[in-house]
């Protein structure tokens, strides 16, 4: 865990909490807002396809009455260098939800969505993961388990997999 | 817009000839009304954008602004990883221990750098033509002294000290003319006081004359390990042809020039040399990189559309305009042993936004690999080290750490004026 940098890392991915007031009267609309995003592709349950592929997760927390909002992530790389790339376009992915929120006039310019962002990010007081990849190793590592799956669903896999070369793999095999 | 091209340095707009011979000199200004004086003899000397031949550019430190007496209230507009300087960045670029900011060639990195001046001609006539006339320039002024200078020239084969042709791949930039299969880069990504691809500017000092027109130039002295990067291929190969192609892996290019994405078997020198077609092509169909490694350096530096899809990063956002030069004596070819001489790369940038632009290149695509989803792997030949993995079928090839094959033996964040800024920095006065 390193603290050299806005937000917290651990290994190669870094924490981002943004604690945003709810616009007065705009909690019942937020929570509209909320439920259209879960409803869009890729948001939806079991889509797994995030249109930003270098978050591992997202979620976005109405509490107190719905008067305050929690959007927090985490993300692959020291997410204050991308801030100009988030700012300038993937935050219009949530537009809908952010002009509900105090301190959101749009997206006029770079510089004003910068600071939206900054004046509502809060640095986690602790951060832990139970895995060390990025979201690109992870896929890589669900895909070559469903290919190690398939090898040992083929009833040739024993006998292949006594190959000195695959003792690792045969290793895995039992369970 | 239409760029002001009469008002901006010749060098950060237009590439440097070829081949060329060049000159750097740094200047500390310890007479401040000197300095001024300096930089008003200098004005007819900066050719303007669109002149050819030989040109001078002159470029400033954070320090050497101060030290010509451009006021706090203008100071403090500078991009602030500008105001800090490199070396006291280089923790974050990942210039450490040797490359680190206590090992740099004096006086680079401390606090006497003031004035940079580059000079590049296409030959020793014309340079050392120009180099006379800024040097008799200087000689009117005591108070400025020169602290260092540095030569640099094409080497004989027009290629860099690790044998590969370079500066291919430079961004177009709106209004300077177009390369084939490319969406011209906005002007302000380059250039103060023209929109930026975030539809903004990047931000200007005040008053508006100090700023619009000039561009960030960063400048850096690297030591190229020629005979160990060398070594470390032919140990590697099995034969020449292996050895050719893992350091065109490494590189993401053949020695010629030619991108692997369009010639992924062997060099093809006619491609490399033709400007149409060396530089128009993607990675779109090679996401895996079997024909060029997601590692390699090139690709590193411009991923192109190799990132398009993941919605996280803007590429158009991290360009930089590159006007690097060769120094030092070529190692002769066939030698693997290290002769001690001192060679490598004047890297130099332009840009408008030096962080999100050179820094961002720097820290998040060279020294650093989670944006291709390999955390211990970083850039193959100007990387911290780590490991680099060539894919190819039927098994990828994994090379595990990698020995650094470049030293930062030094480097300045400097700004280049437009020329009526140097006026303005000329005309200042002391307050009453």
């Amino acid at each position: 865990m390193t603290t050299s940098r806005p937000g917290l890392s651990v290994g190669p991915t870094s924490e981002f909490s943004l604690f945003f007031h709810v616009r007065p009267g705009h909690g019942p609309a937020l929570r509209e807002a909320l439920r259209e995003l879960q409803a869009a592709p890729g948001y939806r349950d079991g889509d797994y396809d995030l249109p930003i592929a270098t978050i591992h997760e997202a979620r976005f927390v109405p509490f107190d009455d719905d008067t305050r909002l929690l959007f927090a992530t985490s993300f692959d790389g020291p997410w204050d260098s991308y801030m100009d790339d988030f700012a300038s376009k993937p935050l219009k992915l949530f537009d809908a939800i952010f002009r509900h929120v105090e301190g959101y006039d749009g997206l006029p310019d770079l510089e004003s969505v910068k600071k939206f962002i900054l004046s509502a990010q809060v640095t986690a007081g602790g951060y832990s993961r139970n895995y060390g990849g990025t979201v690109k190793q992870i896929r890589k590592a669900e895909r070559v388990n469903r290919a190690f799956q398939e090898v040992l669903d083929d009833p040739a896999a024993a006998e292949a997999l006594q190959a000195p070369a695959l003792a690792p793999l045969l290793a895995e095999a039992a369970d | 817009m239409d760029l002001d091209l009469d008002d901006i340095q010749a060098g950060a707009l237009h590439e440097r000839p070829s081949p060329y011979v060049g000159t750097y000199l740094l200047l500390r200004v310890n007479d401040r009304r000197d300095g001024r004086k300096l930089v008003r003899r200098l004005i007819p000397l900066l050719s303007p954008a669109g002149a050819g031949g030989a040109w001078l550019t002159v470029a400033f430190t954070y320090r050497g602004l101060e030290a010509l007496g451009v006021p706090p209230e203008s100071l403090a507009g500078f991009a602030p990883e500008f105001r800090e300087g490199m070396a006291a960045r280089a923790a974050i670029l990942g210039d450490v221990g040797e490359s680190g900011p206590e090992n740099w060639e004096p006086p680079l990195g401390g606090p006497d750098v003031h004035i940079a001046l580059a000079t590049l001609a296409p030959d020793q006539a014309s340079l050392d033509e120009a180099v006379a006339k800024a040097r008799r320039a200087r000689e009117e002024f005591p108070g400025v002294e020169v602290i260092w200078r540095q030569d640099c020239y094409q080497l004989p084969t027009g290629r860099t000290s690790f044998g590969f042709k370079d500066g291919i791949g430079q961004p177009a930039v709106e209004g300077l003319g177009e390369h084939p299969g490319e969406t011209p880069i906005k002007a302000g990504e380059f250039i103060l006081g023209y929109p930026d691809e975030t539809g903004g500017q990047a931000p200007m000092p005040v008053p508006e004359v100090l700023g619009r027109n000039g561009t960030y130039v960063v400048f850096r002295k690297l030591h190229t390990r020629v005979a160990a990067y060398r070594r470390y291929l032919r140990d590697r190969a099995a034969d020449r042809r292996e050895e050719a192609l893992l350091g065109a892996k490494m590189v993401g290019r053949w020695p010629s020039g030619a991108p692997l994405t369009l010639a992924p078997d062997g060099d093809d020198p006619s491609l490399g040399a033709d400007p149409k077609r060396n530089n128009d092509f993607r990675y779109g169909d090679d996401l895996r990189g079997l024909k060029c490694p997601a590692g390699a350096h090139a690709r590193r530096a411009n991923p192109r559309d190799a990132l398009d899809h993941e919605g996280a990063v803007d590429v158009r956002l991290h360009r930089m305009i590159r006007r690097g030069t060769s120094y030092g004596p070529p190692l002769p070819d066939g030698v693997l042993e290290d002769d001690g001489a001192d060679r490598g790369i004047i890297f130099v940038f332009a840009g408008a936004h030096p962080r999100r632009q050179f820094e961002f290149v720097k820290t998040q695509w060279l020294n650093d690999g989670i944006f291709i989803g390999a955390p211990q792997e970083s850039d193959p030949l100007v990387g911290r080290g780590g490991d680099f993995t060539v894919p190819r079928q039927p098994i990828r090839r994994r090379l595990r750490d990698l020995p650094p094959f470049v030293v930062t033996r030094g480097g300045e964040y400097c700004f280049a004026p437009s020329l009526s800024a140097l006026r303005w920095i000329a005309d200042l006065r002391e307050m009453p």
